[in-house]
């Protein structure tokens, strides 16, 4: 199984400043908390999939497919118990689902998919030494721009050996799709021990690996990618900021996109 | 010459363990020498590496006595990232070291720790991309390089910095048969610049280059000299779990006056002396396969992964027989491991048959198949998680529904068949990486399956354990047990299977006895491998036999008549 997600391309997304990407998904993110209504956020949705194919990177979002659809049907599924709404469509030894509560739940789920394809927009056009970069050059200290980085790359690693431990306690007889709790416990150990053997040995074989190339994390080190901040940043940066604004506008004082009020 | 790492009485032992892993070490290695360390696994070569750049005591703490300097700086008073600037160190685990999101970024990242501007670093990594041949693939992703190209992008993002020493914790082990040999040239072209280079590796061939050799065992420094002078000494290197070289074993065995550390040499050597008549290879042996029952057969097997678009697998017709002894042998990607894993149901072939016992594997349930064929994979640690080895060796009968006197007997039976009785009780973690290997064939064996599958059984295992592993398959197989061994390692296939299986690209290019396999070179040159050096003299030399011993019976059994001695 490949994890990683940068998607090396030559599209004017790849492009950008790491910093305006960051940016720009949190301004996503952010107009995303705008409207609580499913066809509000599915316009969202709808449009960071049109930036997902300008940057030729759909098959980055097919890779998680089945991720995002767990999320987005969960979100679905158990939202509706915990929200109150006034069209109650059934009812149930005290459990209600009403058309408000089932849509918003929708909403919901929509939302949680597009925080997930933003996010993955971010990391499928972006170089993790560009999002170490631009992290830094956004004031956070190095040794922890530093760390979130290498969290990023180490993910494909370890599932990587996760997946040749699976194949390896299968051969024994391990059963992954028995339905007994107490097997389901039983095989927890003969995954999760070394998996996290595997981890511990190869993070120390890394820290040893940049320390003997006169890495620290406290010192001034120049940059191979430097990031250019060109005209187009500042467009992709005040567009988003523009959007935003007409979001906050259109929520606040035109009350559109609301199933729920009092509710994010 | 002036001295450019020099040991001064070093001694070393790990945190939390009691015996040594380095005593008294002393000597010297001049600039611009190339020195190889050798010795068994635990005999302290990492260790000796590690002391070089200061990760012996800052960053593997422990008790610390003695001085390394290296290039006028005192490795254990410095900080390890001051020490880069002497030192430069490519470590045994190469995937761990490379992080980077491609080959350029890797190669720049320790120019970044020493504060190049980006023109200096462009050049030295166009340059040193060069130097170890990766400079077509700039722009790659490192997690699609191959396991030689991995490592010679390790070697090279280390070389970038241009230390003036650079010491290599044996870049070879676990690299299929061409990488092997692009780093071997690579560290021959290394020698000629002015740089001092360290490197360990288990591989007598591979010491012949060097200028001195440094022998441990236990910790202890036993031997240095020139290649000459310690490679001709079998029973030394064998004492330090290194396999000897076979031409100079056989020129002992033989009573041939004459040292040839190579196969041209050898043959120089028996020509001018006249060890050996002329003579034209007839009349070999072939050795007949086993016909006992069909227990595997692949057909028309091919298979695609999901996300490729070439086949991993083309058209494989494939019948394998009861008590056979197979060695699966081919590059890296060449299909091997994908095809062992339709022998026990791991992977599902896009089209055509995988047949067990004459019944589709989809056919069996999910308990059944572990019985028929076990897999043993390469690295132990992928499958290893009780606190004991009983309980380790336990959990696959157990999972399959074995108790009580099945299960205690298959267990004892086990431990007993892979040398492991007595080590019930112990934690399979603290053992070593040759018994922690026999723990997992243990583990497999306990089921008592038919067919037992082994990926590379012997990386990361010195001679010794090696000989023990292999020693221990040839028992089972004595017993029954088919055994397929995935290999790099040509002498295996050489010494202990009856039948070799050549792969290159996702196809079968030559399936026969071994002896025969191995006598055609040119078949071996278009899978990218190359016989050992006993089986290439065995080839010039007209012989059948294909271990040392037979080869040493059958020329005296020939009466030959040296003319000078």
């Amino acid at each position: 199984m490949n994890l990683t997600f940068y998607n090396d391309r030559a599209t004017w997304l790849h492009r950008l400043d790491p910093r305006t990407k960051i940016g720009g998904v949190l301004l996503i993110f952010v107009v995303c908390l705008c409207f609580n209504h499913p066809l509000f956020i599915a316009g969202i949705l709808a449009s960071v999939l049109a930036i997902f194919t300008a940057a030729k990177s759909l098959k980055v979002l097919w890779k998680l497919r089945f991720l995002l659809v767990l999320l987005f049907v969960f979100s679905v599924v158990l939202w509706p118990f915990f929200i109150k709404g006034k069209t109650i469509l059934l009812e149930w030894h005290g459990l209600e689902v009403s058309r408000e509560s089932l849509l918003y739940g929708l909403a919901m789920g929509l939302r949680l998919t597009t925080f997930v394809s933003a996010g993955l927009l971010l990391l499928a056009t972006t170089k993790n030494e560009e999002i170490t970069n631009g992290l830094i050059r956004l004031g956070i200290p190095y040794p922890v721009a530093f760390a979130l980085a290498t969290a990023i790359r180490l993910a494909p690693t370890f599932a990587d050996a996760g997946a040749t431990i699976v194949q390896a306690q299968v051969s024994r007889g391990l059963d992954l799709d028995s339905k007994n709790i107490f097997g389901r416990f039983k095989r927890f150990a003969p995954l999760s021990i070394p998996i996290f053997i595997s981890a511990m040995r190869y993070t120390n074989f890394l820290a040893m690996a940049l320390e003997s190339k006169g890495f620290r994390p406290d010192a001034p080190r120049t940059s191979y990618y430097e990031p250019q901040t060109t005209g187009r940043d500042w467009l992709v940066l005040g567009s988003l900021t523009l959007i935003l604004a007409a979001c906050l506008y259109m929520r606040v004082a035109l009350h559109w996109g609301i199933i729920i009020s009092g509710r994010l | 010459m002036t001295s450019s790492i020099v040991f001064d009485h070093l001694s070393f032992s790990y945190q939390n363990t009691t015996a040594p892993a380095l005593q008294d070490i002393s000597g010297e290695m001049s600039r611009g020498s190339f020195t190889m360390v050798m010795g068994h696994s635990g005999a302290g070569k990492s260790t000796l590496c590690c002391a070089i750049n200061g990760l012996v005591p800052r960053f593997l703490r422990g008790d610390y006595v003695g001085r390394v300097m290296a290039e006028g700086m005192e490795a254990g008073k410095n900080s390890v990232p001051d020490m880069a600037r002497a030192v430069g160190i490519v470590l045994q685990d190469f995937e761990a070291q490379l992080f980077s999101t491609n080959v350029e970024l890797e190669m720049a990242f320790g120019l970044e720790n020493q504060c190049l501007p980006k023109a200096a670093m462009e050049e030295r990594i166009h340059a040193y991309l060069r130097v170890v041949g990766l400079e077509e693939l700039l722009r790659r992703d490192t997690a699609t390089l191959s396991g030689g190209q991995k490592q010679r992008l390790a070697i090279g993002s280390v070389l970038a910095m241009e230390p003036p020493v650079l010491v290599m914790d044996e870049p070879t082990t676990d690299i299929d048969p061409e990488g092997r040999h692009h780093i071997l040239s690579l560290i021959r072209r290394l020698r000629t610049q002015e740089r001092t280079l360290v490197v360990t590796d288990l591989d007598a061939e591979a010491a012949v280059q060097a200028d001195q050799i440094w022998l441990l065992r236990d910790g202890q420094l036993l031997a240095k000299g020139r290649p000459a002078e310690i490679l001709t000494d079998s029973s030394l290197i064998e004492s330090c779990g290194i396999r000897p070289l076979a031409t100079i074993a056989l020129f002992q065995e033989m009573n041939w006056p004459g040292q040839p550390l190579t196969v041209d040499a050898a043959l120089a050597e028996i020509e001018n002396q006249g060890l050996l008549r002329p003579r034209r290879p007839e009349g070999r042996n072939i050795s007949v396969l086993n016909h006992g029952k069909v227990i595997l057969e692949t057909r028309n097997l091919s298979y695609q992964y999901p996300a490729g678009s070439t086949n991993a697998l083309n058209d494989i017709d494939l019948i394998i027989h009861e008590g056979d002894f197979v060695a699966m042998l081919g590059q890296n990607g060449s299909g091997k491991t994908t095809l062992a894993k339709h022998f026990n149901g791991l992977l599902k072939p896009t089209t055509g048959y995988m047949l067990v016992r004459g019944r589709r594997v989809n056919s069996y349930r999910r308990d059944e198949l572990p019985r028929e064929v076990g897999y043993v994979f390469q690295n132990p640690d992928h499958q290893i998680f009780a606190p004991t080895v009983g309980e380790e060796v336990s959990f696959g009968p157990r999972i399959l529904g074995m108790d009580g006197k099945t299960l205690e007997r298959n267990i004892a039976e086990a431990l007993d068949a892979t040398g492991l009785s007595g080590f019930e009780d112990k934690n399979p973690f603290l053992l070593n990486r040759g018994e922690r290997q026999r723990v997992a064939v243990a583990s497999i064996l306990a089921v008592k399956p038919a067919v037992i599958i082994l990926d590379e059984p012997t990386t990361g295992l010195d001679y010794v354990h090696q000989l023990d592993t292999m020693e221990m398959l040839k028992r089972l197989n004595q017993l029954g047990h088919t055994i397929i061994v995935i290999t790099h390692a040509m002498w295996i296939a050489e010494a202990y299977a009856r039948r070799s299986i050549l792969m290159k690209e996702g196809r079968i290019l030559l399936d026969g006895p071994t002896s025969e396999v191995f006598s055609d070179e040119t078949m071996l040159a278009a899978a990218s491998l190359a016989p050992s050096d006993l089986i290439r003299l065995r080839n010039r030399l007209g012989l059948a036999a294909m271990t040392l011993n037979d080869m040493v019976k059958e020329l005296k059994s020939e009466a030959v008549s040296p003319r000078s001695f």
